[in-house]
């Protein structure tokens, strides 16, 4: 099944490709890789998911808030494949950025929001290596921000 | 059969250790075009943490050094699983290194040199990456340090 088709079966919809915060672009073709700018928890343009976890925000909301930075990844890589998603080959690479309490070790967990998104589209092309990553603020004050590396033909 | 970078290893009286499993729904590696990206790995030696801990809490720069050292060294068993054979890497091209910190502890980068100063040793300094290195106020699994890297190949 295509990437497309998979997406459509699934019943996944796709944020707006959310507009850069400052001076910079959402993503960059270099030969075949993309290269995705850190994606936030924004929703065609409402921020969801404030605050840390460990503190305001348990685990299981940041699942969630990984699941969406991965929807907004894949919104900008099907902007950069000229609408269709199909041109995707992998999913080479995602950076996981967590706001959580200094005590909080379970970053892997929760980027797995993200992680089980891409495999979910792409199936055996949504396999990446990643990294996850504490943070002790994120911009907007976010809980979760991805950013990615795609392969596309 | 181990080549030249194998055995500069074996003079530093290092081995490689095992590829570490990944510990969520990823990959270690992905191989594109020429390059390897290796994902975060961090001072283990199979599922075992060996330096876990925050540098300028339970840890000191000496410690964190090693920490970053036996990182590389995992960055490497990837990077042999990807190809086969670490002859064929031409250069480490990128690291991204991440030290568990106290908010206060700012030798960062005399950590990261730890995995720098190993691929110089292996590799040769003019086949030294860039680096980027930041505190992080926790990691995974409390390990002491994470680094991910891009290697390039033939």
């Amino acid at each position: 099944m295509s990437h497309e088709a998979r997406l459509a079966a699934l019943k996944i919809e796709l944020p707006q490709p959310a507009a850069p915060a400052a001076n910079y672009v959402p993503y960059v073709i270099s030969g075949n890789l993309v290269f995705v700018a850190g994606q936030i928890t924004i929703w065609n343009g409402e921020v969801r998911y404030l605050g840390r976890i460990g503190e305001t925000l348990s685990v299981e909301d940041g699942v969630a808030a990984a699941r969406l930075c991965g929807l907004n990844i894949i919104a900008q890589v099907r902007a950069a494949c000229g609408g269709n998603l199909d041109r995707v080959k992998r999913c080479v690479k995602l950076g996981g950025f967590v706001n959580c309490t200094p005590s909080f070790t379970e970053q892997p967990k929760v980027i797995n929001g993200a992680s089980d998104l891409m495999v979910e589209v792409f199936g055996e092309a949504g396999k990446h290596a990643r990294f996850a990553v504490g943070a002790n603020v994120l911009p907007r004050g976010v809980a979760v921000e991805v950013d990615a590396i795609f392969e596309i033909e | 059969m181990a080549g030249q970078i194998e055995a500069r290893l074996a003079a530093l009286g290092l081995t490689l250790p095992p590829a570490p499993q990944p510990v969520a729904n990823y990959v270690g590696f992905v191989v594109v075009g020429r390059e390897i990206h290796v994902a975060g790995v961090g001072p283990t030696w199979g599922r075992e943490v060996r330096h876990s801990g925050k540098l300028g809490a339970q840890l000191d720069v000496a410690q964190g050094y090693e920490a970053a050292r036996l990182t590389a060294l995992n960055l490497l068993a990837h990077a042999k699983a990807a190809i086969g054979d670490l002859d064929r890497i031409t250069r480490c091209v990128k690291l991204f290194c991440l030290v568990n910190a106290v908010p206060e502890f700012l030798d960062g980068t005399k950590v990261a040199d730890g995995a720098t100063d190993l691929l110089n040793d292996l590799f040769g300094p003019d086949k030294r990456p860039v680096r980027s290195t930041t505190t992080a106020p926790s990691l995974p699994f409390d390990i002491a340090f994470e680094a991910d890297g891009i290697f390039l190949f033939e």
